[in-house]
């Protein structure tokens, strides 16, 4: 059965979108752009970056794209000074949470947060730093995590639940000592529930997850690998 | 025209800034004769000069020594710039942060030292707790990140300066 | 018991009830929530079902729940049939025998005895106690509970909640059976719109909406939550629902069930409330034992069944999504809405959630229809709803009110204002989620709308009242500290906001605060309640936006001036005294060196920190005493008749001229500046004192021919002996101050002249003009204002008062005059128009002037002054006044009656307040403030004319010496720094070496008193009143202060 079609605005541009999609799904099938970090194609939502925050003329409060459906002539703005300055704002807490040395990361160049950083101007963050002592577990003999590049976007956590099933990670703590953990809090070597099929790692934004056996710079995540996958398997959300 | 007086400064980092500082190539023989360089690692003056235009200072923020050192800078200059992220964001001296300093001055000089194994108490500025950007203590005008930052970065932001421009970069600047 | 299945079970069941309920016997409950066995109720309950099994008495002994009062726990009631039912309180478990006594004789316990409740309207039913005890006030009478509508508590406190039977005896399960009964649960929805019931969780979305919403869904099965997590600090009403009537909110529930659709209802409620859930789990039993939950209920085929669940303390889990995560054995972290629970709820099927008070509102609107609900509260929000009323007011405990009552209702007249005649500053509303608000405005009506305009929200109904003890910061950084450790962590804004966020402001308490950081909190926190995902995180920053928004200047205190007014960040004052001191004297150190022995050493360290010593020492208004934390074990030390002793005694003594010669050389080197100070009076003194030891040429003008100002011209010689003032003057002269007297600005003195001449000039100029009032006869001869009086007396003048002299004002100017009148041989009243505790004079001083003689008439205002032919005044008129409603300062308005009396008088002496004449500062460049004071920078001092400071009353209009002497201090300290580019004050002050432990037991001596001249001596002369203290009294005194000064050294 075909889908109803609702027409809705973006950026003052009229398109059509089919109804049951998100904001974020109806601007990406339009070639629009709306910057995401937990987000990734194919994986439940969950709204917890909040970069990809929206305006919805009408309405004082703020959508997160990638969780709000679109309905019937919605009118989203994507871009306003008040926006860039809130995802300024996120990137810059994230900096300053954890411990990102990107000049030392094997991630750099390739990382999603150090681009959205470069992309939207950070060059500074008026924030005091954190530096907090974090661990990192090269338990794995294929993979290491490493917390201090982990920004919690779960992406590891529903990959590993939701595409290959196995359920790994989550989260435990509250707050600011919020942190992914491998089966209850067992070191990745000893989790006999992983696979190794590395899906956490190449859905992983940042450097927080990598192959072993790479220096700086060369760890080159292949997030389309995940992505075709969900849409070979038809994965519905 | 009087020459503007640039003042560069070398606090806790590798001197890899300078390096790329040095890498502008030609550019530098026609930036010469536009600016001074009255202080820093690439000439011979002692002392910290009285009103400087501008000063780049590379790394970060780890000793009582570099403490002192920023805030005469910060007094003395009218425009001062953090240079590298070093400077921006405490980089890789700010790596030990969550160590104390004891235990890091015992790692380095006693546990792993082949031949004298003693802290250092003379002539060895005393470390601050964490290395941190400058910012935590004066007030900085502008921000080159980059581990180091490009030639052409640092080029651009200061001819933006001398050609009295407040400074963008042409193009993005990135962390690492 | 079989299930009840017609109305002819229920009938019997509800005779049984109501047997119980108003028994033939005598009947004495005793309140057992956790409020009531907090203070003592358990044992009581042992103690009188001891004293009943003992003496076989017959009455009927029953645990109930809290009648809201907590701070009058425990409470019992007693009832003898046929009377009405008497609460008394605060009833100790030795008093149980004497209750018992006095029941069986038929009597009550007068002590005890709090109110009565003749008949009670239970909403689904009505009692009537009976009659009688006219000298007993009303439930209704007592200030707690006046204007307090109790619908939600209709019942608590009153029934058994462990006996579903006295439920059912006030008309319990009526409602369902009536729902049940009538069969159109699409009817009870448009009742509940009807009645605009508003969800009392705090986010205030109609309920009928929501029930409609769920009641559409097509989805089986439907399930419906109850939301007992009430996590917010200070507040507990839901506990005490719960605890007190557990029946209401099944029978609410279970409505709600039939009308949506639902099989199964759950309660979510915190494992911290261990009471509330034993009762709960017992009232469920009871209900499918009666049939009211289970198969069939009440034989209508209805099938529904309600489940408890303990939550586990996450503050987060009240948010309802995260409710929900937690009801499926997930961790507490909230899902993005929508989808919204009505559409995919608990496992992922349709479910509606509704707070505790929700729940109970139901029944009575169901029982009593939604015009009578929606007759209560404002348009908008109807109803009533529960607060706890908690923090620094009187009253504490749970208050149910109408919706759009006044916050200086719940304050004033319920709270009755806060305690130890402090002042209240501010009230929270909501929680940790919630606001700030200033008491100017307390006129805000308490509903959804209005208190978000003020960024505060209603949340779940916590009220914490603040008094001038509490600093904002602090508050703020508590919440956050608060919201920061219950954040889930899942997005950024509330996980790593918040941090930054406790951050900052923990900066702030410890004084380590920038300028820069004001803008960056403010920014911070609209972007965690913009961008945050759930409740928790949108609502957290409201401490910290309202406190910006309605206290920033106490933000600019902590991070300009590195001070907490409030004494309460502890980094940032030394101790308690020194921090209420305008002068910030360190008052520990003068104690200890004087502890020491060290005479010499404690002046230097009093007259350093205080260039007029024996002068506060007499007539300092103190703010210290009531800030001394050794009140909290007898009395405050008497700090300021120390430092007068000390002060005199070396003023007396020959190590005078060894101190001077110490101070000359503490004097810093010549500066070569010059300073002008306008006013000699105690500000303009110590400015040149300072300014003087820091090397500057200072000049002091004066209008009037010596220096002292008020000191020396308006306060009596009986308080402050003029010898004394002279010798601090002198001093102060030959530190090298010069004094040019007779020399007016404005008229012997220009602007342009001091700006030519010197380098910088503070204006210092006292409250010389008496405040004007519109009163008829005010030109009669023989009418005074006080200060002229005073000022004449002062200059030995002889004023004709005659015989009556009647006084008109409560200030200090007033009771000086009244003494000063009454050395003069008069018969003297003085009229107030409020209340003796609404006085601003000093205490004391008002207890001195009625033991010499004085006539004090309160409530009475001035109406006008009556003359003679000869245009002498002969009489004054007043008119009595009563207490009317409260204003925004917490005393109650005067508000004139029609009644007026006379008095014949002789004289006539105004004392209504001063302010500055201020004719001079005219066309000067200076700006004025309204008030009629000088504009000045409240850090620097400067004024809007380069050059220029003002400090002292001039910038504050009158108050009191020490707060003039303060700002005369900041302002010598500013000058300096302007002046001489660096900050030299320090230098000034030696380093005393002296024992820094405090004592390892306080010292067992009662607090001294200067003695005071019997009072019918001392109102024939002028001799001074009060006596210093002795060497061994102020040894004593010494030695009793606690060293809140000496902090705990870190020693790892």
């Amino acid at each position: 059965m075909a889908q109803k079609k609702l027409s809705i605005r973006i950026d003052g541009q009229l398109i059509s979108a089919e109804e049951g999609q998100t904001i974020l799904q109806a601007a990406k099938a339009n070639g629009k752009y709306i910057p995401t970090l937990c987000a990734l194609d194919g994986l439940t939502p969950v709204g917890a970056c909040r970069v990809c925050l929206v305006e919805v003329s009408g309405v004082d409060r703020l959508f997160p794209a990638c969780t709000t459906p679109i309905q019937e002539g919605m009118s989203v703005t994507t871009n306003s000074p008040r926006l860039t300055r809130y995802r300024r704002m996120s990137v810059e807490l994230l900096l300053v949470e954890r411990n990102h040395t990107c000049a030392v990361c094997v991630s750099n160049g390739h990382c999603e947060l150090q681009s959205m950083a470069t992309a939207l101007g950070v060059n500074t963050v008026g924030f005091a730093y954190n530096y907090p002592k974090l661990s990192v577990d090269m338990s794995h003999p294929r993979f290491v995590l490493d917390h201090n590049r982990c920004i919690l976007c779960t992406r590891c956590v529903r990959v590993c639940a939701e595409l290959e099933g196995a359920h790994v990670w989550d989260v435990t703590s509250r707050g600011i000592h919020a942190r992914i953990v491998s089966e209850l809090n067992e070191k990745w070597g000893q989790a006999t529930s992983c696979t190794n099929c590395g899906k956490c790692v190449q859905a992983c934004p940042t450097g927080a997850l990598a192959e072993k056996g790479w220096a700086v710079e060369e760890m080159v995540k292949k997030i389309g690998t995940v992505t075709s996958l969900v849409h070979r398997r038809g994965v519905q959300v | 025209m009087k020459k503007v007086k640039v003042a560069t400064a070398w606090l806790d980092g590798c001197s890899g800034c300078h390096m790329s500082l040095l890498d502008m190539d030609a550019a530098i023989i026609s930036l010469g004769r536009k600016i001074d360089i009255v202080y820093g690692p690439l000439v011979d003056a002692q002392e910290f000069p009285e009103d400087v235009d501008v000063t780049l200072v590379e790394g970060a923020i780890s000793s009582q020594d570099d403490l002192s050192r920023i805030q005469k800078m910060r007094q003395r200059t009218k425009i001062l710039i953090s240079l590298g992220d070093c400077a921006v964001n405490g980089n890789v001296p700010a790596m030990r942060n969550s160590i104390p300093v004891s235990k890091l001055l015992q790692r380095v000089y006693v546990d792993g030292s082949e031949e004298r194994k003693l802290i250092p108490t003379d002539r060895v500025p005393a470390l601050l707790k964490q290395a941190r950007p400058l910012r935590e203590f004066v007030k900085v005008d502008f921000w080159l990140p980059g581990c180091p930052p490009p030639a052409k970065a640092i080029l651009g932001l200061i001819t933006d300066l001398l050609e009295g421009r407040k400074p963008e970069p042409t193009q993005p600047v990135k962390f690492g | 018991m079989p299930r009840i299945q017609d109305i002819g079970a229920f009938n019997t069941v509800r005779e049984a009830g109501l047997a119980k309920l108003v028994p033939a016997v005598p009947r004495l409950t005793v309140g057992m929530g956790t409020c009531g066995r907090g203070n003592g109720a358990e044992g009581l309950y042992h103690a009188f079902a001891q004293a009943i099994e003992s003496s076989g008495a017959d009455i009927a002994l029953v645990p109930v729940g809290c009648f809201g009062a907590c701070f009058q726990e425990p409470l019992v009631s007693v009832r003898l049939p046929g009377k009405p039912l008497v609460i008394l309180r605060r009833v100790q478990a030795n008093d149980a025998d004497r209750i018992l006594e006095d029941l069986e004789a038929g009597r009550l316990s007068p002590d005890l005895i709090y109110c009565k409740i003749e008949e009670w309207d239970h909403l689904t039913g009505h009692v009537r106690y009976g009659e009688g005890y006219p000298e007993v006030p009303a439930w209704n009478e007592v200030p707690f509970f006046k204007g307090q509508k109790k619908t939600v508590l209709r019942n608590c406190g009153i029934l058994n909640p462990d006996d579903i039977e006295e439920y059912i005896a006030i008309g319990g399960y009526q409602a369902l059976y009536k729902v049940l009964i009538d069969g159109h649960p699409e009817a009870v929805i448009e009742q509940i719109k009807a009645a605009k019931l508003r969800g009392r969780g705090g986010a205030g979305y109609l309920t009928g909406n929501k029930w409609e919403f769920l009641a559409k869904a097509k989805a089986e099965p439907k399930y419906i939550i109850c939301n007992a997590d009430e996590g917010d600090p200070g507040a507990y009403m839901n506990r005490n629902e719960i605890e007190s009537d557990p029946h209401s909110l099944l029978e609410g529930m279970i409505i709600g069930g039939h009308v949506m659709g639902a099989t199964e209802g759950i309660v979510y409620v915190r494992a911290e409330y261990p009471l509330a859930v034993h009762r709960l789990n017992r009232a469920i039993e009871q209900a499918r034992e009666y049939g009211m939950l289970g198969e069939n209920i009440l034989g209508r085929g209805f099938k529904f069944d309600i489940a408890l669940v303990e939550g586990a303390g996450a503050f987060v889990c009240g948010e309802e999504t995260a409710l929900i995560a937690s009801l499926e054995g997930e961790a507490g972290r909230p899902r993005p809405r929508p989808p919204f629970p009505a559409q995919k709820g608990l496992w992922g099927k349709p479910t509606n959630i509704n707070n505790v008070e929700t729940w109970y509102n139901i029944a009575p609107i169901v029982m009593r229809g939604p015009a009578w609900f929606a007759e209560t509260g404002s348009p908008k929000s109807s109803g009533t709803k529960v607060f706890s009323l908690v923090g620094k007011v009187k009253n504490t405990g749970l208050v149910e009110m109408p919706l759009g009552t006044t916050l200086k209702t719940f304050i004033y007249d319920i709270g009755e204002g806060a305690t130890g005649g402090r002042e209240v500053k501010a009230i929270q509303t909501g929680g940790p989620s919630g606001g700030c608000i200033p008491r100017e405005m307390f006129d805000t009506p308490v509903d959804y709308e209005n208190l978000a305009q003020l960024g505060s929200i209603m949340g779940s109904g916590g009220m914490v009242v603040m008094d001038e003890d509490n600093c904002m910061v602090d508050v703020a950084r508590y919440f956050i500290e608060f919201t920061h450790s219950e954040s889930c962590g899942k997005c950024i804004p509330c996980r790593v906001g918040l941090n930054k966020c406790l951050r900052i402001l923990n900066h702030l308490t410890e004084g380590a605060g920038a300028p820069r950081h004001l803008d960056l909190l403010d920014e911070l926190s609209r972007y965690i309640r913009d961008c945050s995902l759930c409740g928790l995180g949108q609502t957290a920053p409201n401490p910290v936006l309202t406190t910006l928004r309605h206290f920033r200047s106490e933000f600019e205190d902590h991070i300009l001036a590195r001070r907490c007014t409030a004494g309460v960040c502890e980094d940032l004052a030394l101790s308690p005294c020194e921090n209420s001191c305008p002068l910030h004297m360190n008052i520990p150190r003068f104690l200890q060196l004087y502890k020491e022995g060290r005479l010499e050493e404690a002046f230097l360290s009093v007259i350093l920190d205080n260039p007029l010593p024996s002068s506060t020492g007499r007539v300092c208004q103190h703010p210290c005493d009531s800030r001394c934390r050794r009140q909290t074990l007898d009395q405050s030390v008497n700090m300021r008749e120390v430092h007068r002793f000390i002060a005199d005694a070396i003023f007396e003594s020959d190590k005078y001229e060894g101190i001077v010669k110490t101070l000359l050389a503490r004097k810093l080197e010549p500066t070569g500046r010059k300073i002008a100070v306008v006013g000699a009076g105690p500000g303009g003194l110590t400015a040149a004192f300072y300014l003087a030891l820091l090397g500057h040429d200072v000049t002091v003008y004066d209008s009037k021919p010596e220096a002292g100002g008020m000191l020396r011209f308006a306060l009596p010689e009986y308080r402050l002996p003029k010898t004394m003032l002279r010798r601090e003057i002198e001093l102060i002269e030959r530190m090298g101050v010069k004094f040019e007297f007779n020399t007016r600005l404005g008229a012997d003195l220009a602007f342009s002249d001091l700006d030519d001449h010197f380098d910088t000039i503070l204006l210092s100029i006292g409250t010389w003009k008496e405040s004007r009032v519109e009163l008829p006869g005010t030109e009669l001869k023989g009418v005074f204002g006080a200060l002229n009086f005073l000022e004449a007396a002062a200059a030995g003048q002889d004023v004709a008062l005659g015989r009556r002299v009647a006084i008109i004002g409560g200030g200090n100017a007033a009771i000086d005059s009244a003494r000063t009148a009454l050395r003069k041989g008069a018969e003297v009243t003085v009229f107030y128009r409020r209340e003796r505790k609404d006085m601003p004079a000093i205490e004391e001083e008002t207890t001195a002037a009625k033991d010499e003689g004085a006539t004090f008439m309160f409530l009475a205002a001035p109406h006008r002054l009556i003359g003679d032919a000869a245009g002498k005044v002969r009489a004054i008129e007043i008119v009595k006044t009563r207490l009317g409603a409260y204003d925004t300062s917490g005393r109650r308005k005067p508000v004139s009656t029609n009644e007026i009396q006379r008095f014949d008088c002789d004289s006539v002496i105004l004392a209504v307040g001063e302010g500055v004449d201020v004719e001079f500062a005219k066309d000067s460049g200076v700006t004025l403030k309204e008030s009629g004071t000088i504009e000045a920078n409240r850090f620097t001092l400067e004024t809007s004319r380069p050059k220029f400071y003002a400090g002292g009353d001039v910038v504050t209009g009158a108050s009191n010496v020490s707060g003039a002497m303060g700002l005369g201090k900041q302002a010598a300290r500013r000058i300096d720094r302007q002046l001489m580019e660096a900050e030299r004050w320090s230098i000034l002050f030696p380093d005393f070496e002296y024992e820094q432990t405090p004592p390892d037991e306080p010292s067992l001596s009662r607090r001294h008193s200067g003695r005071a001249l019997v009072a019918a001596v001392r109102v024939r002369s002028q001799d001074e009143v009060v006596n210093s203290l002795t060497h061994e009294e102020a040894l004593d005194e010494a030695c009793r202060c606690l060293r809140c000064d000496a902090k705990a050294v870190d020693v790892s």
